[in-house]
């Protein structure tokens, strides 16, 4: 086989392989996509399924902003995810930077107990939460949220960003603190600067865990004004019927800020999160 | 001396969140397992011993439940990383459009685990979901499928769910360790005469080795602790053939609210996960290298 | 200088901790003061002196919590409009609060267990036993008999005396009336020129041949919307085998009386719906609104629920294609078993700090005026007897079989699964050993042994526990 059949075989599997995933990730989300545009009686109709609406119809879209206050919903939700996904980002560059750059005794310890936070059932942890968030009135409040998610997104956070710091050579920050930098200003002039693309990426892992999160929305807030998205798309789901046109609808709204926010990420994921570094 | 608080210093904000938000559910969790602890009775709470454990191990369906929860999770990891795998492979050399291709593939992990359970939940539905329609217009099947309605089968639905979701996780930390994998190794590599396989094998696995452990770990993890997907799907049916013991808890510590015994299971939860995340660890040799 | 300027970071960084994590509570008392009372009830009373200084100023500015357990735009809209009254004529302020419907039940008992519950909150039936048990929610009784007693309809008497003898009090005022019907295609009937049988041949067993009849697998037709998951033994036990038994579930032992021969070869018949094809396979895992959806949509002919759904159908599907039939009669005892019920009924929640005021709000929201609208909108029976004439409840209104069914002789209201707390069976049992049977792994007999079992231990032990309590009996018009 010559050279280039070989090559031209290992292209063509290669585009096999990416129209797979392709057709796997499009398919689901086409239906879904295709069934907000329809009527509900076209959605009802169940004897013919259509795979491309015969009525073209917002009606969906414009229900959820009309009888569900979707805009409300939505200014909830960003406010929860983008506070709490800051603050996260913040704690774990610092906590990230110290796993990765420090060897001590206890770290094998933190890291543990990061593994078993991951490891508690949420419902073992939001019944006691919610307890004890009542009797500190954080009960109904965006701020009992804000600390749940938190706490609840840091550790994989964390230990995300340390595996970034841990691919920025120390020579960077060795050379800085050469030229007088103390550990702070190299950290913030030359690794933070350099760490950018993975500081987004934890943030943006921070955003969509909030984003998505449904227990404890629903169980820490009980005014509708107050609901986050996955809340207020559950109130979709009656006793008696579910409003698969409105649900589909509010999916797409509610994935379209994260899907944003991971065509931005992948970017620098392509670019490689130590390019700057490597390449020196 | 003075360094040796510093590491602390930077961790502090974490540990304090964690400890503070964590550490009094577990404790809380621990106790509960052995009383008798129901949220509908708050006046009637007091220590049994080991009832709630007994009771766990005298189900009659615990044993299939264990195993649901078996296949749920080695399933599901291997398929999501096996899959996440070639997937980065395959988007590890530029080409034109990757980025707008890498948008699309990396959606899954965007979407809610519930979105998704909807989405599952209606296109497997045995009548008028798309899956059989599809299936029976390119003459794959004959028969409509009951798919949530029957044993097994709706258990694969929730794990074919699963891996919809995880593929994009494994596939953008692989390839993102791919990426710092330096160019001149293959280079190396192939003046050697080296095959693929082997440069797969000899230069690109170890490479990516503290990658893949740590995120085949928090996967595990993760899955094992999910039950959302379960819960909308199938809830759990038809006659539990797709309860896991989470999605168990999940019903018992909300369906009879009965605490002490959802802590129970949660407690052999965290015992189980807890060896199983020693076990891999000293396996995969991690803790060797002096991170863990 | 370097220490210092580290030093400054992490104070900045624990700064964010603690105000994240301390700092807010005192904030939030503040942010959410639109929930009023909730602190107060959060400190349990030690601070009672705090907590006594609001209520004596209650005629000014008293704030009641309102908990919706089935919210939807609708129902919002229309509890706000009906608040916005209330508080013109009593100057009480109302703060809707909701659940989705599928977490209601989860979120009363965390609310509950923690002190938190609004004043006012909708209860499903199913919850009484467990809401009673912890004693959440406060007995009515004394309002029921100075204020209901002269306008209540019969249903609505036989409700609240059924919920009197399982739980000892009136815990519960109805939102309305829903009973239960068998809707049904009535193009598909004609079409196949079938005659359903009236009167007293309307039995369970010509139900089930108009199911076999109306199921044809060439045009993709079941007939019947098949309960398989949740809820899927209620109708079985609350009505199917009722006729076996003269409408007991228990004897006056606390025995469960259902899981004779007779009652299985029943089940069995029962079971042979799905078992034939005459439901689809898939409805083995379905809940209500699969039911619904499925027919709905054009796949089933029959189904047997709530009158609450006509709303639901009415706005899904044309006039012309549906109809009603009434509950059918036992073949045994020629009775018709029907239940009655409210679709969430209001409830006054025991750590409420304004009982008064919050009975007060409920009295308001089932005047003869807000009632029937409030029963137009969400398809329920009104409550009272002096809601005047309106053609939606009229003789050829949508409800018109529901309000006979309620008027006959025949009519029995069934005993239910008991006072003790089922839910956990509600979630497992009694509707998992129904699939293991509908799969081929245990008998029809088996379910109803198994089920009895279980049953019959939590009833001797709710009886052994309660003093002076007795087994239910069935009630009747007469």
């Amino acid at each position: 086989m010559s050279r280039k059949t070989k090559k031209r075989i290992s292209t063509a599997i290669r585009v096999v392989i990416m129209a797979f995933f392709l057709l796997l990730v499009v398919l689901p989300v086409y239906w879904m996509v295709i069934t907000s545009f329809k009527t509900s009686a076209e959605v009802l109709d169940l004897q013919n399924i259509s795979y491309f609406p015969r009525k073209f119809t917002l009606e969906n879209y414009a229900g959820l902003f009309s009888q569900y206050d979707y805009s409300v919903l939505l200014k909830n939700s960003l406010m929860v995810s983008v506070t709490s996904a800051l603050v996260v980002t913040f704690f774990s560059m610092f906590g990230g930077y110290s796993l990765a750059r420090f060897q001590f005794k206890g770290k094998q310890t933190v890291v543990l107990f990061f593994l078993i936070t991951q490891m508690i059932p949420a419902i073992l942890v939001i019944i006691p939460v919610y307890v004890a968030f009542s009797r500190m009135g954080l009960v109904n409040s965006y701020l009992g949220l804000f600390v749940y998610y938190v706490a609840c997104n840091l550790p994989f956070c964390a230990i995300t960003m340390r595996s970034f710091f841990e691919r920025i050579p120390v020579t960077l920050e060795e050379a800085a603190k050469i030229d007088g930098c103390s550990r702070m200003q190299a950290l913030f002039k030359v690794v933070f600067p350099i760490m950018f693309p993975g500081i987004v990426s934890v943030f943006v892992f921070g955003f969509i865990g909030a984003w998505n999160e449904l227990i404890a929305g629903t169980i820490f807030i009980s005014t509708p004004d107050m609901w986050t998205i996955p809340v207020g798309l559950k109130t979709l789901i009656g006793k008696y019927n579910v409003e698969w046109g409105m649900l589909t609808a509010g999916g797409v709204m509610a994935l379209l800020p994260t899907a944003v926010m991971f065509a931005v990420m992948q970017k620098f994921i392509v670019e490689g999160l130590t390019s700057g570094a490597v390449k020196e | 001396m003075k360094k040796r608080y510093v590491p602390w210093l930077f961790l502090l904000p974490v540990l304090v969140v964690l400890l503070a938000m964590f550490g009094y559910p577990l404790l809380k969790s621990i106790v509960m397992s052995f009383q008798n602890y129901k949220l509908t009775a708050p006046d009637d709470i007091f220590f049994n011993g080991v009832e709630n454990f007994k009771k766990l191990f005298a189900n009659q369906e615990t044993s299939m439940i264990l195993r649901n929860s078996l296949a749920y999770v080695v399933i599901s990891v291997i398929g999501q990383l096996l899959l996440g795998m070639i997937l980065a492979l395959a988007l590890k050399k530029p080409f034109r459009g990757r980025g707008v291709y890498q948008s699309i593939v990396f959606l899954p992990w965007a979407f809610s685990g519930f979105v998704v359970g909807l989405i599952f939940r209606w296109s497997f539905n045995g009548e008028y979901g798309v899956v059989n329609d599809l299936l029976l217009k390119l003459g794959l099947i004959e028969e409509k499928i009951a798919w949530l309605g029957t044993p097994g089968l709706s258990l694969a639905v929730i794990i074919i769910a699963m891996i919809w979701i995880g593929i994009p996780f494994f596939a953008i930390m692989i390839l993102a360790a791919l990426q710092s994998i330096p160019a001149d190794v293959y280079e190396a590599a192939e003046v050697d005469g080296c095959g693929v396989m082997r440069q797969f094998f000899q230069i690109t696995l170890p490479y990516i080795k503290p990658t893949l452990v740590t995120t085949t770990l928090l996967r595990t993890i993760w899955i094992f602790n999910s039950f959302d997907l379960i819960v909308v799907v199938s809830g759990g049916g038809p006659a539990n053939t797709s309860q896991t013991l989470t999605s168990y808890m999940y019903s018992a510590a909300f369906g009879s609210y009965d605490l002490g015994f959802a802590a129970a299971i949660g407690v052999m939860l965290m015992i189980v996960l807890g060896v199983y995340a020693l076990l891999f660890l000293k396996i995969t040799r991690y803790d060797k290298a002096g991170d863990f | 200088m370097k220490k210092r300027f580290l030093a400054a970071i992490l104070v900045v960084a624990m700064t964010c901790g603690i105000f994240a994590g301390c700092g807010g509570s005192g904030d939030s008392g503040n942010a959410k003061d639109g929930g009023g009372n909730q602190a107060d009830t959060g400190n349990e009373g030690t601070e009672g002196s705090e907590g006594g200084e609001d209520a004596p100023a209650a005629g000014g500015d008293v704030t009641l919590r309102f908990l919706d357990v089935s919210p939807s735009p609708e129902r919002q809209a229309y509890f706000e409009g009906v608040f916005a009254d209330f508080k013109n004529e009593t100057g009480i302020t109302v703060n809707y609060e909701s659940v989705p419907w599928d977490d209601a039940a989860d979120k009363i008992t965390v609310l509950g267990s923690s002190n938190q519950l609004p004043d006012i909150l909708t209860v499903h039936e199913f919850w009484l036993g467990q809401l009673t048990s912890a004693g959440w929610i406060n007995p009515l009784d004394d309002y029921v008999a100075e204020n209901l007693a002269s306008v209540q309809t019969t249903a609505t008497k036989i409700l609240m005396e059924n919920e009197k003898n399982l739980y000892g009090h009136i815990y519960r005022i109805p939102d309305g009336l829903m009973t239960k019907g068998v809707f049904y295609r009535k193009d598909w009937v004609e079409e196949i020129n079938y005659e359903i049988p009236t009167g007293d041949d309307w039995t369970w067993d010509a139900y089930l041949d108009l199911i076999a009849a109306l199921t044809d697998p060439e045009q993709n037709r079941y007939g019947n919307s098949f309960r398989g998951a949740r809820g899927a033994f209620d109708p079985i036990q609350g009505m199917y085998l009722m006729g076996y038994t003269g409408g007991y579930t228990y004897d006056e032992e606390g025995n469960f009386l259902m899981d004779t021969e007779e009652c299985a070869a029943a089940l069995q018949k029962w079971c042979d719906v799905y078992l034939k094809g005459y439901a689809p396979k898939d409805s083995l895992n379905w809940g209500f609104a699969e039911m619904v959806d499925n027919f709905a949509g054009g796949l089933t002919g029959t189904l047997l629920n709530d009158s609450e759904v006509t709303a639901t159908l009415m706005s899904k599907m044309d006039e012309s294609q549906w109809g009603v039939l009434p509950v059918p009669i036992s073949g045994v005892d020629k009775k018709q078993y029907n239940s009655t019920g409210a679709s969430y009924a209001y409830s006054v929640a025991s750590s409420s700090e304004h009982p008064e005021e919050a009975t007060q709000l409920i009295d308001f929201l089932i005047s003869a005026k807000n009632n029937i609208e409030y029963c137009k909108m969400g398809g329920l029976i009104p409550i009272r007897t002096d809601v005047g004439d309106d053609p939606t409840y009229g003789p050829s209104g949508p409800y018109a079989v529901f309000l006979e069914e309620l008027s006959q002789d025949n009519l029995v209201f069934p005993t239910t699964y008991g006072a003790f707390d089922y839910t956990d069976l509600h979630q497992g049992m009694l509707h998992t050993e129904l699939q293991k049977c509908l799969l081929g792994q245990i008998t029809a007999q088996d379910v109803l042994t198994n089920i009895g079992a279980e049953l019959t231990t939590r009833m001797k032990a709710y009886l052994e526990a309660n003093e002076g309590a007795t087994v239910a009996a069935p009630l009747s018009l007469q």
